[in-house]
């Protein structure tokens, strides 16, 4: 299915003619408990497990939107707080309205003039007290660090100083939120500061205008319709226009027949949220947590990450699921330091906010073809495969991966043993996976994206069958192979 | 590294076959606080080799398992404490057989092998 992508952030034209003000004040509060309509940016193949997450946690159904890597839900002003407990969860935003259907008009210039239109119809008064409050929530909660500060230096002293963050592998991010922007606290000072200067007697809100359009049928691009509706937005309510330093950003998505219109809630993405000492391949804390979430972690499993780079998985596990134990484990002198930094940075983190800072985590040096860990001794085993891309290389991965799951299949418990292997070489996969069908055997797959490449995320079960034993294991370890012959 | 680690741990040089469990020689221990989770501890144990517990921990644990340890709130935080709190930062884990030393630095153990040992 091909479809015409674009995105782009508007901060509107210049008004036409001055037309008169709404009165949706945005210093009105209403005591009253409003419901909403929450939209959720989750990685592309998790959104079930996203699902399953609001369900838990928020207890409320979730919709899968057509546009992929969305979930809506609605939501009770008292209960908004919740929101921010979400780990699945890339991007949040409130929903100001949705159009499953939307008719567009057949010229290019009807279709903009119809969306300028629009803006002054649109229902934005909850969705404003929404966003509104979440600016206090956010202001007590204290500003969290995204990952994309990542100048913090190590907490725990000796090897490895302090670590340039090359932050190389990026999501195709749909709204391109600026880069180390600090945060809304900040934006609220300089925006109260402009209205003194300006002399007005209220706060003068800037904002800004993003627009995702994707699908074959539309006259227009996206930078338009941001410019045109932001426009329109402008004049409704009189605010300033600021791409970079904006309070509010009203996002514009279009999807095909589906448009929706929202006021971003999370400022920084925060799929980054525990990792400050980078590695080339950092995988985003949301797909950490959709991993786990696939292979359910029970109380005092013991879950390894055999390649662990930074170790992001295990950390994500540490923390959302801590009733396991993790071993992160890799054969890289800088990648165990990396993950020791993180575990640092987060128990500090804890210990700063009064709680207790342990985590349920190790690391250990080594190589993962011939694991120091006793045989049948692990539960689960999670990591992000050696894509050939970035690291490693494809022909290194022929030979990598039969070695890999079959030592991994040593060490992981038959019967109850599991495996959530993410990989993007997924020929090389399937082929070694075939081979080992008396170890592994494949219960379920989830198709996702990193960086920009398609992946798979595996689910494997570990058969009852002890290993060394199975027909592939005496062949392989005599370094025979079966020759079929056609007679 | 954490005792819960070490019990996993084994020797795997080429040609030994008693490689289990590893001896701690450590310099530099540290004690962190962590969550206690009852249950965590007690679906745990029957996971470990209990005998390798009992030699690594400075504790005096029992040398055999008594019956309800599940319900033995002190008994379950003594081997919490013994398991996820204790950590040994700095000193090396010896293979019982060959004798080979494999250094912990910061809290992780270098069980890499040079290419003769594979």
């Amino acid at each position: 299915m091909s479809s015409q992508e674009d995105e782009s952030a508007g901060g509107g034209s210049e008004p036409a003619e001055p037309s008169s003000s709404p009165s949706t004040e945005i210093g009105t509060t209403s005591g009253d408990i409003i419901t909403v309509t929450i939209g959720a940016t989750v990685p592309t193949g998790f959104e079930h497990t996203a699902a399953e997450e609001i369900k838990e946690k928020i207890g409320v159904d979730a919709r899968i939107s057509k546009d992929r890597g969305r979930v809506f839900f609605p939501i009770t002003t008292d209960k908004l707080f919740q929101v921010h407990l979400l780990r699945s969860v890339d991007n949040l935003f409130v929903v100001v309205e949705e159009y499953h259907h939307y008719q567009f008009k057949e010229s290019k210039e009807e279709t903009l003039m119809e969306l300028q239109q629009l803006a002054s119809t649109l229902p934005w008064t909850n969705a404003l007290e929404v966003w509104k409050q979440n600016g206090t929530l956010k202001k007590k909660k204290g500003h969290r660090r995204g990952g994309n500060t990542a100048k913090s230096k190590p907490n725990c002293e000796g090897v490895g100083g302090s670590m340039a963050s090359t932050e190389q592998q990026e999501l195709p991010q749909e709204n391109s939120a600026p880069e180390g922007w600090a945060g809304d606290t900040q934006a609220m000072e300089t925006s109260t500061q402009d209205s003194d200067e300006t002399g007005h007697g209220s706060k003068l809100i800037k904002f800004r205008v993003t627009c995702n359009r994707a699908g074959d049928k539309h006259s227009f691009s996206s930078n338009e319709a941001a410019r045109d509706f932001g426009g329109a937005v402008q004049e409704f309510f009189q605010w300033k226009a600021d791409m970079t330093k904006f309070d509010i950003e009203v996002l514009l998505n279009i999807h095909n027949e589906e448009v929706v219109i929202g006021i971003a809630l999370t400022e920084e993405s925060l799929h980054r949220r525990n990792i400050s000492h980078f590695g080339p391949t950092t995988l985003r804390s949301t797909l950490c947590y959709g991993m786990l979430r696939l292979c359910k972690p029970q109380a005092s499993d013991i879950i390894l990450d055999p390649m662990c780079g930074t170790g992001a998985i295990p950390l994500e596990g540490a923390i959302e699921f801590n009733h396991s134990f993790y071993v992160a484990g890799d054969n890289n002198d800088m990648a165990v330091n990396r993950t020791v930094n993180n575990i640092c940075h987060i128990q500090k983190r804890r210990a700063d906010k009064g709680s207790m800072s342990g985590l349920p985590i190790d690391t250990v040096q080594w190589d993962l073809c011939s694991l120091p860990i006793r045989t049948s001794s692990v539960d689960i085993i999670i990591t992000d495969m050696p894509f050939g891309k970035r690291m490693g290389s494809r022909k290194k991965n022929w030979d990598l991966y039969p070695s890999c799951l079959r030592e991994m299949a040593r060490v992981c418990r038959p019967g109850s043993g599991k495996a959530v292997l993410l990989t993007q070489d997924k020929k090389c996969f399937s082929k070694a996976i075939s081979r080992m069908g008396g170890l592994w055997r494949k219960q379920h797959t989830v198709w996702v994206n990193v960086g920009g490449l398609h992946a798979g995320v595996y689910l494997l079960k570990r058969t009852g069958a002890v290993f060394g034993q199975t027909p592939e294991d005496v062949y392989e370890s005599r370094g025979l192979t079966l020759v079929f012959s056609l007679v | 590294m954490k005792l819960l680690t070490h019990n996993m741990l084994t020797s795997h040089v080429k040609g030994v076959t008693k490689g289990y469990p590893l001896l701690i020689k450590a310099t530099e221990v540290k004690v962190n606080e962590v969550e206690f989770n009852p249950q965590f501890v007690s679906r745990m144990i029957p996971k470990l080799e209990w005998s390798a517990l009992v030699q690594a921990a400075e504790e005096d644990l029992p040398g055999e398992l008594v019956a309800d340890y599940e319900t033995n709130e002190e008994f379950l935080k003594k081997v919490h404490r013994i398991l996820l709190e204790v950590e040994v930062l700095e000193g090396c884990l010896q293979c019982p057989e060959s004798g080979r030393e494999f250094p912990i630095s910061r809290g992780i153990p270098n069980m890499l092998l040079n290419e003769d040992e594979a």
